[in-house]
């Protein structure tokens, strides 16, 4: 029907009309084609960008690790001009600053504003202090005089938060949020809650401890005991540069709250005449002195015999031509740091090393230089929470660093360069902030956001020298039970470990999957392969905590137990299975013809269980006598040699030495000799030939590790080692069974892709079925199988729950297939649930996280694009 | 001459071996029986070790040598290598004969139970101790509420204040008075459970929104003052209601406590309990097979349908079950509409060129991207960024502890499916490529439109291969654990995620799962001995859910491929 004036007449005259002459759509389904149209087009983008952004969120989340640090403010004001200023310090709100001058004047004063506040005074009854002393934080102070004597102080800034209206009235404004009454400060804060900032000096009677009007030129001290009897230890170098140890013990009467104190000292050993002593230091143990020297040399002091003090050892610390600027510990006093005047900072350790040339077996050992500053560095400010400091130079430059990952977070800049040296530099208790007070009053404040002044590209993927290593190492440890514990972030061990167990795995899986794989596509019945198929692609969706499950609680027991016929069974298998091949040969053909379908299969089923059977049987002989009756204590090196182990690897390398040696010399001749033969003597006679190789090569093999272990050699300590029940073994073992079928299903996908035709033309030129298979079909298929394997090793490099419950989780590097391992994956599920958000450990998983995304989708797309080409060549042929 | 003698010759030449490549073949095929045994090794040993957990063992009274009596269910026997230092205890005769068995002695585990008098479950008897086996048919194993299983004797009965004869009443006249104060035990429960969980929930949610009025108005306004006389005297009300409801519950108890049993272990200590305490109780040694066929299906039941108790170790899976179940559905509610979608996209919108090619592919792979990493972004993001924004806005009254601001079932669903997203999306895309074009082209013909042809012509068709996909993904996403010990599962949950108290569907709640079930019971309880056997039942399950899943889609695929195979041009 046409669409002519006609039809409409038609219509007109009341003909039932078979199509609408406009041919207008219902508004209802456009409006439908229209809605679903937009749906599916911003639906699918949003799913295909949400899969990405997953990408982008790990990365937004581990970012913030490698930021440096961010200067949020700046700020200067200037003080009352004060010469004589010996300390400063202010709270971890950074409300109030003070400083301390040495007739025991406290100043206090708004940190953000600069505004004063009330002084305070510690009764040194005229005296002028020549030296102080603190605590990392540098509230605990001690003070040594020119008369000899010493004061033990506290000076202290104490916070208390209060209910919300417990705000007294008649406050002046500090600033947008405190008040003050002029010495106390208060800060309205979250929760309708008040803090209360105050300042708390007091100072403690004399002590002599120098001879009487010898002043005091430099102390150090530390604190320990409990809180029932506070023991203070300090030294003392007095101007005749005589060194004193003090201990001084606190003890409270219960009854009456007096307190007594004791004190004893002993003289430490004399340094050599005209040493002008600038620094002393007191480890927090108390059982070692530094003393620095203006020249840069450094005298220990073991004083682990409180009585007898010895000079253990005198170096020179800082560079050549350059002498001492500060001296001083990072928190927990493991790590000694020497400023020179020329700028440079060191950092040591005290180590036992082989040949340490001291007294007492230990050695300052130069473990961190860190970048050189312009100028002389006068001042130092170390956390009181980390492995940070600040050091300032003369020129005015004030950098923050990070002791372990050496690296320069911020590069501050003073208003105004210090003009006679004397400066105090204060780090805030929270590192977020830094403050320099000089002694014409000039105060610089920094406030700074570092979150992770610990990690570095280094110091995650580098090696790092940590405090008590004795050098440089990987390692991870995010917690343990101490205060002064530095985490240590590496992710070398976790890397490590992910590949360590999935190169086992692969080493377990590869042989089995692919032989498999092959076997199904070639050589069995339509009907067995319709079978194992569907059997094998189940198994892929197996939940691997059951694995997991399995392989912590039933096998790796059982395998402990039974290690020497686990071990028989890596030898008995294939043994047993060359064994029956060659019997199989000297079948008449017509009878292995008949047998060659089912039953020759079913052999092969019998053939395994009886190895395996006669592995189970044989493994305490084997043990007994290979490993001297104990294989764990013969991994230990506590018994036996490594001569029938070695032999035992040996034995298949020889072995193919052995047939490819036989190959190129006479093995024309005799195939040439043999084919002419009946298949069964040919068959008696290769069996013979294929035994008495084997036995060759067995011999040949343990002459050779007779030979490698009169040479010294042993096996045990590299790839063999210390047994640990949940090992490698058991998690190659179990892991490899996890993508046995992940590897078969895909290699037998692509083998079975080869085009039928390519296999007829083969067989039909005479080849035989394994000629077909090897020399056609594989190579063929070779991609598509080599993109399986990549697939299996994607999976088993992430693969969590069974390394999670079979592996250990000990995140050491070695390759000792019996020790265990920790794999990145695992070390998520582990340490995640107790990360704080936003914290160091809590972005080192989330970088974790996405080195373990990349890493396997980078395996995966390398197999797909291969998979894909392979594909596209298949269905060319 | 001799060219045409060679030629002939080789026609003879039967027998080379190197052609046939027989020793290959055997390494080939036997590598295909050793990863087939190994698979049918494994399935068997879960399949056995979860289906005879349950079956009652008899108990042996074992005496030593020492003179000791020990009474337990042999477990199982294994051998080991004695230490040196227990090999010089023994006598020379053994010692010869340790030696002969080429030091290897043999050795049985035997379940003691009564834990609160032994401090162990288990206990290892090697051979050479043990002098006399027997098996007394006056041995019970009763299975308690708390502390495991007590194996031993029953002394004496008190029923209502009244000390009764065991041997009078008989096992059945026991079993009636037992299953009678279980009933009063489940009463109990009841009460203080569901009422007044009840109660507690109504008083909580007043002061929740007490609070949230406090935060919005300010405690000067007059609506917070409302608000607090008015919800005053609604939580008065309630606290009368919780009082006559502890009333109840505690009259109860103070008759079930004039219920007891005295029980006594094989050497005479004895141990008293309430008898509610007894949750089964059978004479091992006693019994019939249809008797044992009841205890063993009775422990199957309270399996399926009842709460774990003993820190997981017994008791029932019911929530576990729920959980997975729950989460598994919601799960597959929200990645089926987003993957079929995105398939459509990618086959049926979006341009084919490059660009698709390469999506195709990333999203290929990202079905092999860990799942543990799911789990650190569905912590990230849903549960930490997203789920923190939720509480700020909508539950600030409840603050600082989070709502949705830490892992959930919904932030559990949501991370699995982004796992299982891709998955569907290749699975729904095959289908839809295999969809002829002429189909296709011949309902655009016939004048439907792309979303009619689409909806009424081509998902059909694909429907058989979008169903495997997404039962594939339910399979996948049911066993998967890593992730969700990130993102909401925890060992005990003692509310489930729907229930009878408003809004019926808690979406922030954590759950219990039946593969993290396995991981904690299997690791984390306090005798890995003792939770074994529940681990095989609680895998046996796990197992048979997923194997049900894929059997289901091989099922679908294959039947619903028939169906459509005639419709096709």
């Amino acid at each position: 029907m046409s669409d002519t004036p006609g039809s409409s007449n038609i219509a007109q005259k009341g003909y039932k009309r078979l199509l609408p002459i406009g041919r207008t759509t219902r508004r209802s389904v456009l409006f439908a084609d229209r809605a679903a149209d937009a749906i599916i087009k911003v639906g699918g983008l949003l799913v295909i960008l949400a899969v990405f952004g997953i990408l982008a969120f790990l990365a937004k989340e581990a970012m913030p690790l490698f930021y440096g640090g961010s200067l949020q403010s700046q700020k200067s004001f200037v003080l009352p001009a004060k010469p004589e200023m010996i300390w400063s310090s202010a709270d971890e709100y950074q409300t109030i600053g003070l400083r301390i001058s040495s007739n025991g004047r406290v100043e206090s004063f708004h940190v953000d504003t600069g505004t004063p506040l009330a002084n305070y005074e510690l009764d040194f009854q005229g005296d002028t202090a020549t030296a102080i002393g603190a605590t990392v934080n540098r509230s605990d102070l001690v003070f040594g005089f020119s008369d000899g004597s010493v004061r033990f102080g506290r000076v202290a800034l104490d916070t208390e938060i209060l209910k919300g209206d417990a705000m007294p009235s008649g406050l002046t404004a500090l600033g947008a949020e405190d008040y003050t009454d002029g010495s106390v400060v208060y800060r309205r804060i979250a929760g309708n809650q008040i803090r209360r900032m105050s300042v708390s000096a007091n100072v403690r009677p004399p002590q002599q401890v120098a001879d009487d009007g010898v002043a005091i030129k430099a102390i150090g001290f530390t604190v320990g005991g409990t809180v029932e009897r506070p023991t203070t230890s300090y030294v003392s170098v007095d101007a005749n540069g005589v060194g004193r140890l003090s201990r001084s013990e606190t003890r409270i009467n219960l009854m009456t709250r007096a307190e007594t104190v004791s004190t004893r000292s002993s003289a430490l050993p004399p340094l050599p005449a005209g040493t002008v002593v600038e620094k002393v230091l007191l480890s927090p143990q108390a059982d070692q002195v530094y003393v620095g020297v203006a020249d840069g040399t450094v005298h220990r002091f073991d004083t682990r015999d409180f009585d007898k003090p010895v000079l253990a050892e005198t170096s020179k610390l800082t560079p050549d031509g350059a002498e001492l600027g500060v001296l001083g510990f990072m928190i927990g006093g493991q790590t000694l740091f020497v400023g020179g005047t020329d700028g440079s900072l060191r950092m040591y350790f005290r180590l036992q090393p082989e040949n340490p040339g001291t007294v007492d077996g230990y050695k300052m050992v130069l473990a961190r230089e860190l970048e050189k500053q312009p100028a002389a560095i006068i001042s130092y400010a170390v956390s009181q929470r980390g492995k940070s400091l600040v050091t300032a130079d003369a020129g005015g430059n004030v950098w923050f660093r990070h002791a372990t990952s050496e690296q320069t977070l911020l590069k501050l800049k003073q208003s105004e360069a210090p003009k006679d040296g004397q400066i105090q530099a204060m780090l805030m208790p929270r590192d977020d902030g830094a403050m320099i007070i000089n002694t014409s009053g000039v105060a610089d404040l920094w406030k700074f956001y570092v979150p992770h002044p610990e990690t570095t590209w280094r110091a995650i993927f580098g090696k790092l020298w940590y405090e008590g290593y004795s050098e440089p190492s990987y390692t991870w440890q995010s917690s343990s039970g101490t205060d002064v514990f530095e985490p240590k972030f590496s992710l070398v061990p976790l890397i490590f470990g992910t590949l360590k167990a999935t190169v086992y795995s692969l080493m377990f899986a590869i042989p089995i999957s692919l032989l498999a794989a092959i076997y199904t596509s070639e050589f069995v019945h339509r009907s067995v392969r319709a079978t194992v198929k569907p059997l094998m692609e189940m198994m892929e969706s197996l939940p691997t905590v059951v694995l997991g499950f399995i392989a912590a609680l039933i096998l790796a027991p059982l395998v402990e137990s039974w290690i020497a016929a686990v071990l028989l069974g890596f030898i008995a298998l294939p043994l047993g299975l060359m064994i029956a091949a060659h019997l199989w040969q000297m079948l008449p053909p017509a009878m292995a013809l008949k047998l060659n379908g089912l039953p020759k299969f079913a052999l092969m089923f019998i053939v395994i269980a009886v190895s395996t059977w006669l592995a189970y049987l044989l493994g305490p002989w084997f043990e007994n006598t290979l490993f001297s009756g104990d294989f764990k204590a013969w991994t230990n090196r506590d018994v036996g040699s490594g001569v029938p182990f070695m032999g035992l690897v040996l034995w298949p390398l020889t072995f193919l030495g052995l047939t490819m040696l036989f190959n190129r010399t006479v093995g024309t001749t005799y195939r040439m000799h043999v084919r002419g033969l009946s298949r069964e003597a040919a068959g008696r006679i290769d069996g013979a030939r294929w035994l008495s190789m084997a036995v060759l090569s067995g011999l040949a093999s343990f002459g050779i590790a007779l030979l490698l272990d009169i040479g010294g050699f042993d096996p045990r300590g590299g790839v063999v080692d210390t047994y640990i029940q949940r090992n490698a073994l058991v998690v190659g073992m179990v892991m490899g069974f996890a993508i046995i079928p992940n590897i078969y299903t895909l290699a037998e996908d692509a083998l079975n892709s080869v085009p039928s035709h390519l296999r007829a033309a083969s067989l039909a030129a005479g080849a035989t079925p394994w000629q077909t298979a090897i020399w056609v079909v594989l190579p063929t298929a070779m991609s598509g199988v080599f993109a399986a394997v990549m697939i299996g090793m994607g999976r088993a490099v992430g693969e969590t729950m069974i390394v999670v419950m079979a592996a250990g989780n000990t995140p050491v590097l070695d390759w000792n297939i019996f020790n265990g391992l920790r794999t990145l994956s695992a070390n998520i599920a582990v340490e995640l649930p107790e990360a704080v958000i936003g914290g160091t450990l809590y972005r080192m998983l989330f970088l974790a996280a996405l080195a373990l995304f990349v890493i396997t989708f980078v395996i995966n797309t390398g197999a797909e694009v291969i998979r894909q080409r392979f594909r596209k060549r298949a269905f060319q042929l | 001459m001799e060219a045409k003698l060679e030629g002939k010759r080789v026609r003879r030449f039967t027998a080379d071996l190197s052609a046939v490549g027989e020793p290959a073949l055997w390494a080939f095929g036997g590598a295909l029986a050793l990863g087939i045994i190994l698979i049918c090794g494994f399935l068997f040993m879960i399949f056995w070790n979860g289906m005879v957990t349950f079956w009652p063992k008899p108990i042996e009274v074992v005496t030593l040598n020492s003179g000791e009596v020990v009474a337990g269910e042999p477990t199982r026997t294994n051998v080991f290598r004695p230490a040196a230092n227990l090999l010089e205890d023994l006598s020379p005769e053994l010692r010869s004969a340790i030696a002969a068995n080429d030091g290897l002695v043999s050795r049985t585990l035997f379940r003691t139970g009564n834990y609160d008098l032994y401090n162990e479950d288990f206990r290892w008897l090697t051979e050479f101790d043990i002098k006399s086996v027997e098996r007394p048919t006056d041995m019970f194993f009763l299975e308690r509420q708390e502390w495991g299983p007590f194996i031993g004797r029953i002394k004496s009965l008190v029923i209502n204040g009244v000390e009764t004869d065991p041997q009078a009443l008989g096992v059945s006249g026991i079993r009636a008075e037992q299953q009678a104060a279980r009933a009063r035990f489940d009463e109990i429960r009841r009460i203080e459970r569901s009422e007044i969980g009840v109660v507690n929930h109504e008083i909580n949610r007043e002061r929740l929104a007490t609070r949230r009025i406090e935060l919005s108005d300010g405690v000067e306004s007059q609506a917070y003052r409302d608000q607090v006389v008015a919800s005053q005297a609604r939580i008065a009300d309630l606290e009368k209601t919780f009082q006559t409801l502890q009333a109840r519950a505690n009259e109860i108890k103070e008759q079930d406590r004039s219920f007891r049993i005295i029980l006594e272990d094989v050497n005479g200590r004895a141990k008293e309990a309430q008898l509610s305490q007894i949750v089964r109780f059978y004479a091992a040694n006693d019994l019939g097979l249809f008797q044992k066929l009841g205890v063993y299906l009775s422990r199957w039941n309270e399996f399926l349908t009842s709460e774990p108790r003993e820190a997981n170790t017994e008791g029932g899976i019911l929530p576990a079950i729920f959980g997975t179940v729950v989460m598994t559905l919601m799960m597959v509610i929200l990645v089926a509409p987003f993957g079929v979608i995105t398939a459509l996209y990618l086959r049926e919108y979006a341009k084919q060129g490059r660009l698709v090619a390469m999506v195709r592919i990333a999203v290929n792979n990202l079905a092999g991207v860990p799942s543990i990493v799911y789990g650190v972004f569905g912590l990230g993001f849903f549960a930490y960024a997203v789920g923190g924004g939720i509480d700020a806005l909508f539950f600030p009254e409840r603050l600082p502890s989070p709502t949705f601001g830490t892992g959930g079932i919904l932030w559990a669903a949501l991370t699995l499916s982004l796992l299982t997203v891709p998955v569907v999306i290749v699975a729904a895309e095959e289908a839809l490529s295999a969809v002829p074009r002429s189909i296709r082209e011949g309902s655009l013909a016939c004048g439907a439109s792309k979303w009619q042809t689409i909806r009424s012509i081509v998902l059909p068709h694909a429907m058989p291969g979008i169903m495997t996909g997404l039962i594939l993904a339910m399979a996948r996403g049911a066993g998967e654990v890593a992730p969700l010990m990130l993102v909401g599962v925890v060992k005990l949950a003692p509310e489930l995620p729907v229930d009878s108290l408003f809004p019926y569907v808690h979406l922030e709640r954590s759950f219990m799962h039946l593969g993290f079930h396995i991981f904690d019971v299997g690791f984390q309880s306090r005798n890995s001995e003792a939770g074994k056997p529940m681990v095989f039942v609680t895998t046996l399950l796990l197992l048979a859910l997923i194997v049900m899943m894929n059997s289901a889609a091989i099922y679908v695929r294959n039947n619903l491929k028939k169906k459509f195979a005639g419709s096709q041009f």
